[in-house]
């Protein structure tokens, strides 16, 4: 019998993203984009995106399943982002799911948005091994997580105390002048400075933070540092070396999350480690992971960035893992969780 | 009412209290303390270079005020929402939203922020919100935060490995409208 056809919904941010999965195979993977609108403002705006998530919605649907050549007839479940995220976005996303379980009369699957990162690497490299560490990193999130099993069974190692990896480069981007997002920006300067100019610190890599953080990220300190290091600079009457503090700041930041996930997956004797989140694009963390696990004996398993950004294909991925490892369905009064703990799976 | 130009509902209602802040320790503390003394519909207003210790000061709000979550930095999804955790007696106090105002134009609307809570319900705490967040109540406390500038030992081109977070940060906080008329801050803070 073939595998349980899925809709996957993802709306947790600014990106309307809807797929579908059988399997671990993706038929199609439509989105639907903000971002334009929100660079205007210079940031996401909920409002703006909860509006944008609406006008998209049904045009996206219908996008992805023309794509396909899927009837809505043909599909067996339904998933949708139920947090963490945007309440606004998400409660638009979870409606439109609903309606579709209702009228179809399929099972509903709330499922976990950062998990789904993770997950959407089945996708492309085939099923996690029984025992896998994700690093999910982007402009909300920065996560270790332990797989044990990817529908059932997710340990939180560790998290940003602060800011999340993606929102400090965001922050140095603004800090040396660059335009929002100023992360790909700061990558970009990054690529063409010398990575040991400046060395930045390291947050909670101290001896005295191993007892209670030795997986936990802080980026909050490290940006301070590279704004105290440009004023300093800036009062000196020098002129600011851009490349090479960009480059020593993402140096700074690949280190930290490379050291730590290398030393979570030799702790828990974990052998593969997948990359997500549209923080994965950045050059230094995809070079220093690449080095680092190759020395440690990891297999490195990062999915093609379309699928590390915001997408459906996560959502319809991990709905379809759920599906398969027999999951009970959610129901329908499920709320929307803009903090949903990141042990929490389904809801 | 908006801006500050002292009409009524915009009176300083308490001495302005100046703090010296020798670490993030002690800027989580104050933020620890202030919690004692909030509650539902309370608005504080925090403002302060990137690595002032805004976030700090929240963190250490949202420990006394025991809310579920990690308190970190807002900026990204411009307002995360912690709610209560439930005392050892079965009660629970006030949420914590927590709002990064950088981007936002203008904040006389908060449906802007699609928010889940109802604010009467929370503490708001607002960081980059000066100018901004005034128009959301009368009654509010601002806290202005300032670090030291520069580099704690600058050498041109050399490393840099001393704690970014060292030297003393200065809180000036200050009480504004009828809610605080008669408490003494100075007293609970100092």
């Amino acid at each position: 019998m073939a595998e349980p056809l899925v809709l996957g919904i993802e709306t947790s941010c600014d990106e309307t993203g809807v797929a579908l999965v059988r399997g671990n195979e993706l038929l199609v993977d439509a989105v639907a984009s903000s971002m334009e609108e929100h660079a205007r403002y210079g940031g996401i705006i909920p409002e703006v995106a909860s509006r944008a998530h609406l006008e998209a919605m049904i045009p996206t649907i219908q996008k992805a399943l023309g794509d396909a050549d899927v009837d809505l007839s043909e599909i067996d479940a339904v998933a949708v982002t139920a947090g963490p995220g945007l309440v606004g976005p998400l409660t638009i996303g979870a409606s439109a799911a609903k309606a579709l379980s209702i009228g179809l009369n399929k099972p509903l699957y709330g499922v976990n948005h950062v998990i789904g990162h993770a997950c959407v690497d089945q996708l492309v490299d085939g099923p996690l091994p029984e025992r896998a560490m994700a690093l999910v990193v982007s402009g909300g999130h920065s996560s270790l997580l332990m797989v044990d099993d990817i529908a059932t069974d997710v340990t939180e190692l560790g998290s940003t105390l602060d800011d999340a990896a993606g929102e400090a480069f965001d922050k140095v981007g603004r800090l040396l002048g660059l335009p929002y997002p100023g992360g790909p920006h700061v990558d970009r300067l990054a690529r063409e400075g010398d990575p040991t100019a400046i060395r930045f610190p390291r947050g909670l890599t101290a001896a005295k933070d191993q007892a209670k953080h030795a997986y936990d990220f802080s980026f909050s300190g490290l940006k301070t540092a590279v704004a105290r290091w440009v004023e300093a600079r800036t009062d000196a009457g020098q002129a600011i070396p851009v490349h090479d503090v960009a480059a020593s700041f993402a140096e700074a930041v690949a280190d930290v999350l490379t050291a730590k996930t290398i030393a979570a997956c030799h702790k828990h004797g974990v052998d593969t480690l997948v990359i997500g989140g549209g923080f994965s694009a950045n050059s230094q963390l995809r070079e220093m992971a690449a080095k680092r696990c190759a020395e440690a004996g990891i297999d490195l398993r990062i999915p093609p960035i379309r699928y590390c950004t915001d997408n459906g294909a996560m959502i319809a991925a991990l709905g379809s893992a759920v599906v398969r490892a027999g999951v009970a369905p959610s129901s329908l009064d499920i709320p929307v969780d803009s903090s949903m703990p990141l042990t929490t799976i389904t809801v | 009412m908006s801006g500050a130009t002292g009409e009524q509902g915009d009176i300083t209602t308490s001495e302005v209290v100046t703090l010296e802040l020798p670490d993030a320790e002690a800027t989580r503390a104050l933020g620890a303390a202030l919690a004692g003394e909030l509650r539902a519909g309370d608005l504080v207003i925090l403002t302060g270079d990137l690595g002032a210790g805004k976030t700090t000061l929240t963190q250490g709000i949202g420990a006394t005020l025991r809310v579920r979550g990690q308190v970190a930095s807002p900026t990204f999804i411009v307002a995360r929402e912690h709610p209560p955790l439930p005392r050892a007696d079965g009660t629970s106090g006030p949420g914590l939203v927590h709002v990064d105002a950088y981007r936002l134009g203008g904040l006389s609307e908060l449906d802007a922020l699609d928010l889940d809570s109802s604010l009467a319900d929370t503490v708001t705490v607002v960081e980059w919100g000066r100018g901004l967040a005034e128009a959301l109540a009368d009654d509010r406390l601002e806290i202005d935060l300032e670090r030291p500038r520069g580099a704690p030992s600058f050498d041109p081109g050399a490393a840099m490995e001393e704690d970014p977070e060292a030297g003393t940060r200065t809180a000036t906080i200050r009480a504004v409208g009828q809610r605080w008329a008669g408490i003494d801050l100075g007293a609970l803070l100092g």
